[in-house]
């Protein structure tokens, strides 16, 4: 026995020199990528950009010897190429450190390289072993180097500012490997979060106060739509809330507004807690159908007016009136994407693909055309569970 | 002085190391020993001067045995001499029961039956001595002993026989705090360095004939006593046969404390696991001899020793038992993680810091690298330093005395570790590493801590060539050894594997003792039952009509 233990452990002692510790990378010879972004220059290279952390401003103060507080969190580096490679071998000259991708959160892609191709961007990240395939990926309004160079006042950096926002899925977030599914399926078209600079709220202190910020920071503002790998537009917020309900992702905090029943002028609140949506296909082999049935469950959060509105017939109505906005919005989204862009971004062909299989072989290679002039029925079931206790306010007796 | 300046060659010295040793071996107990002497076999002779002087020949050069000669009191022609050794022997109970009883204060015998030579030992054996227990031997041997033990030896002239009066009487340490395990409930009671007094600890608390002690003799020249301690009907009749085997075996010189005695009858000698149990509370040994498992009591030590002992034994506490079995149960899950952090967890940073870095979240990574990026050491180096400036001063605790001990580890811990980070040497989550580590350890038994810190290293070293490849290849080689690793004939990670299910009900979860119905099944196995069933407490009305 123990001379089986020793002859093990010498075995797996003598594979030490064997590996020599080549793979090892101490944390300080690290380059740590935080955000990367890939635009195309006017004279038609590539520029990639990448947001690389600072690990002393992660420490709190006194700790470590680096001590937060004012040390800038990163800083943002950009080399041109042919390739991304060839771009990254450049960048390679200018960082002092290995540059590290596993722990890279997004992937921004600006307009013009967007408009030109996706593909040539992902290649060498799905390649690479060390990126993730659940980085954020997003299309800059713009181009992805100003993006990374903005600020976020509460996050450290703006790759993380982008990251935890596109976390939260208040929009349409797309990781990498959800948009190359998407790529890879013919019965629906890409989308990515599109995000923008926006001018930065006011960042308080002593001073400070009413003067404008100059300071920049990112905001998703609704989704990009692709045709195969090519930006063909966008969506804006109000719309993606209508992609949101026809593809079936509309979670809890998405607050529906809807007039309030009996006084149309004011408003009442709904926050969503359950939304399910079942796209039901119909093809006799000339007309295409799509019956769409969203259903949604919430709660009433707030209302303008001084109603009581829980009684049956008052939560009916409201529940048509919710019924109603959110078919309003899904209508608005979905008009775009067949009218405006003739890009099936819903899904519609992956449902038709799982009923009607022999005759997807038709149609899957001009689905767009088909899903363009497909008529779509959207009908919404809505249920209100609670209308909360302060409906009725004590000490304001109802008229 | 000349053969010190020769170079020596590696061959002689091998050669007369060989020599020293089979010299050892053969002879040198012997020749010291109580076995080998020329008077181990001799026996007394009827003649009081011969006897008394074949003794003082033996016990040339012992200035601390004492011979008192003095006469019968009934009869002067009878000559009495009595040997003890000073402070052994409590010399109150000699004067009062032996010498005081004999020389003034005979009972008059019967009227006309004089006190002859020839009846005299017989009317001192019933009539004269005072002693509450005494042996006769006709052996040098055990009049020897017996000197030596405390006992005093009363030769009367005439009579080829000794008497041996139980007179034992040393200073001894009061029966204090159990020092190396302390417990907030339970006996506060620990064992001492008298055999003795240990075995009255023992049985005042199993007041049942079935608590068989078997005392034995161990060390060629020391002479120790050791007693072995069982339930009959409870422990296995094999186990015992067992013991008393491995330890009859054993010729040494000398026996001093009973971690000589673990060494010799341990298992597995080379593992870093012990396979053999100590304690030094009183209750702990009742409550392993209740399981089934066999006490071995030293004497000069408090360290009792209980076999076979169960890799779990060392992360239970005793007062386990003690405190209600929820609390039990949630501590000891402490306990188990203790245990597996302080194996794993600075080759686990070691493994993620320096070859996985995609397994750390995000901001933890950010977090350890800001903190890494002044150290100029790699970070096994790191890690290494600290634990072995961390071993240094648990030794330094260790052997300091009580009142610098503690000066010492304050400025280790707070001073050293403080400076070093600010001195940009370690990481602060280095030191954070380490010390959690460190205080891990120190949640279950000492002794199996030992193995822990040791078999740590080892995995730093493997999981800082091969990352997690190699921590985890040693966790498997340690996970075999633990499973091919017996105590006793039993397995070493039972009742976890080979896997018994019914004493898993005290591994990591305790059942409460009203659902303890059995002995551990692979320790005991006769008298499986511990207990009636439907002792649970209910209250009355839906109480079981017995």
């Amino acid at each position: 026995m123990i001379k089986k233990i020793s002859v093990l452990l010498i075995l797996i002692f003598l594979t030490g020199p064997l590996g020599g510790c080549w793979d090892r990378k101490e944390l300080p010879e690290l380059a740590i990528v935080l955000g990367t972004g890939v635009d195309r220059t006017a004279d038609g290279r590539i520029r990639l950009t990448v947001q690389i952390a600072r690990p002393s401003a992660f420490v709190a103060a006194g700790g470590g010897g680096g001590g937060g507080g004012d040390v800038p969190a990163g800083l943002v580096v950009w080399a041109e190429g042919e390739t991304i490679e060839d771009a990254e071998m450049h960048l390679e000259t200018k960082v002092p450190r290995e540059v590290y991708w596993g722990h890279n959160m997004i992937l921004v892609i600006g307009e013009e390289m967007a408009r030109e191709g996706t593909r040539m961007v992902t290649n060498f990240f799905h390649r690479n072993r060390q990126p993730r395939e659940t980085i954020w990926l997003m299309v800059a309004k713009g181009e992805a180097k100003d993006f990374l160079e903005s600020h976020s006042a509460l996050e450290k950096t703006s790759a993380q500012a982008a990251s935890f926002l596109a976390r939260m899925k208040l929009g349409y977030s797309v990781s990498s490997r959800e948009f190359d599914e998407m790529l890879a399926s013919k019965g629906v078209q890409p989308v990515a979060t599109r995000v923008e600079v926006k001018r930065a709220g006011t960042t308080l202190g002593p001073g400070r106060e009413k003067q404008p910020s100059n300071q920049k920071q990112v905001e998703l503002t609704g989704v990009a739509v692709f045709r195969e790998d090519k930006l063909i537009g966008w969506l804006d917020e109000h719309e993606t809330r209508g992609l949101l309900w026809l593809k079936g992702e509309a979670r809890r905090g998405i607050i529906a507004v809807v007039p309030s029943p009996g006084e149309p002028e004011k408003e009442v609140s709904i926050k969503i807690r359950r939304a399910k949506t079942k796209i039901v296909p119909q093809y006799d082999g000339e007309r295409l159908l799509f019956n769409v049935v969203i259903e949604a469950e919430g709660d009433m959060l707030e209302q303008q007016s001084r109603k009581d509105l829980a009684k049956p017939g008052k939560i009916k109505a409201l529940e048509g009136a919710m019924a109603e906005e959110i078919q309003k919005r899904a209508a608005i989204s979905l008009k775009k994407a067949q009218r405006g862009y003739g890009v099936d971004i819903f899904g519609f062909g992956d449902a038709f693909h799982r009923k009607y299989k022999k005759e997807w072989r038709k149609l899957k290679n001009r689905w767009d055309r088909e899903f363009a002039r497909a008529e779509v029925n959207i009908s919404v079931k809505t249920h209100i569970r609670t209308t909360g206790l302060l409906t009725r306010q004590p000490y304001l007796p109802e008229e | 002085m000349t053969a010190f300046l020769k170079p020596v060659r590696a061959g002689s010295l091998r050669r007369g190391k060989s020599k020293g040793r089979g010299k050892l071996s053969a002879g040198q107990p012997e020749d010291a020993g109580l076995s080998g002497a020329a008077w181990k076999d001799q026996v007394l002779s009827p003649d009081l001067e011969t006897n008394l002087q074949q003794i003082k020949t033996i016990l040339n050069n012992c200035s601390d045995v004492i011979y008192r000669e003095f006469v019968f009191a009934q009869n002067e022609q009878i000559r009495l001499a009595l040997i003890y050794t000073d402070g052994l022997a409590d010399k109150e109970q000699i004067g009062d029961q032996i010498t005081k009883a004999l020389a003034l204060e005979v009972p008059m015998a019967a009227p006309g039956q004089e006190i002859t030579k020839g009846r005299a030992l017989d009317f001192i054996k019933q009539r004269g001595l005072c002693v509450n227990e005494f042996q006769e031997t006709g052996k040098m041997r055990d009049v020897i002993r017996a000197i030596l033990s405390g006992d005093s030896v009363l030769l009367v002239d005439g009579h080829a026989c000794a008497i041996i009066n139980g007179t034992r009487g040393w200073a001894s340490r009061a029966i204090t705090d159990p020092v190396a395990e302390p417990t907030v409930r339970g006996a506060r009671e620990s064992f001492i360095e008298t055999l003795r007094t240990n075995i009255v600890l023992v049985r005042r608390r199993i007041k049942s004939p079935s608590l068989k002690i078997k005392t034995l003799r161990l060390g060629e020249v020391t002479g120790t006593d050791v007693a072995v301690a069982y339930i009959e009907g409870i422990a296995n009749d094999k186990l015992v046969a067992e013991v008393m085997s491995r330890l009859e075996r054993i010729k040494v010189d000398g026996i001093l404390e009973s971690g000589n005695i673990e060494e010799l009858i341990e298992d597995n000698p080379w593992s870093p696991f012990p396979t053999v149990n100590h304690t030094e509370k009183p209750d702990r040994v009742a409550a392993m001899l209740l399981e089934g498992r066999v006490a071995i009591l030293v004497d000069g030590t408090p360290f009792v020793l209980t076999v076979p002992n169960l890799f779990v034994e060392h992360l239970h506490a005793p007062e386990d038992y003690y405190e209600r079995f929820l609390y039990t149960s949630a501590i000891r899950l402490v306990r188990f993680t203790s245990m597996a952090v302080s194996l794993v967890l600075p080759s686990l940073y070691i493994a993620l810091t320096s070859f996985h870095h995609e397994l750390l979240p995000t901001p933890l990574l950010l977090s350890i690298a800001g903190q890494r990026e002044p150290v100029p050491f790699p970070v096994f180096i790191a890690v290494l330093i600290m634990e072995l400036v961390f071993e240094a001063l648990r030794e330094a605790g260790i052997r300091l005395p009580r009142p610098i001990g503690v000066a010492v580890s304050i400025v280790g811990a707070l001073v050293l570790g403080e400076a070093a980070v600010r001195a940009g040497l370690v990481a602060s989550s280095t030191i954070i590493v380490v010390a959690f580590t460190g205080i891990t350890s120190f949640t279950f038994a000492y002794s199996a801590s030992i193995a822990f810190r040791m078999l740590r290293f080892t995995l730093m070293v493997l999981s800082a060539v091969l990352g997690l490849l190699g921590l985890i290849s040693g966790l498997a080689v340690i996970g075999i050894h633990l499973c091919a690793l017996r105590s006793f004939g039993v397995p070493y990670l039972s009742p976890i594997v080979p896997t018994t299910a019914v004493d898993l009900k005290d591994v990591i979860f305790r059942v409460p003792l009203w659902a303890m119905f059995t002995r551990p099944r692979l320790i005991a196995r006769q008298e499986q039952k511990r207990q009636i069933p439907g002792l649970k407490p209910t209250p009355p009305e839906t109480r079981p009509k017995r």
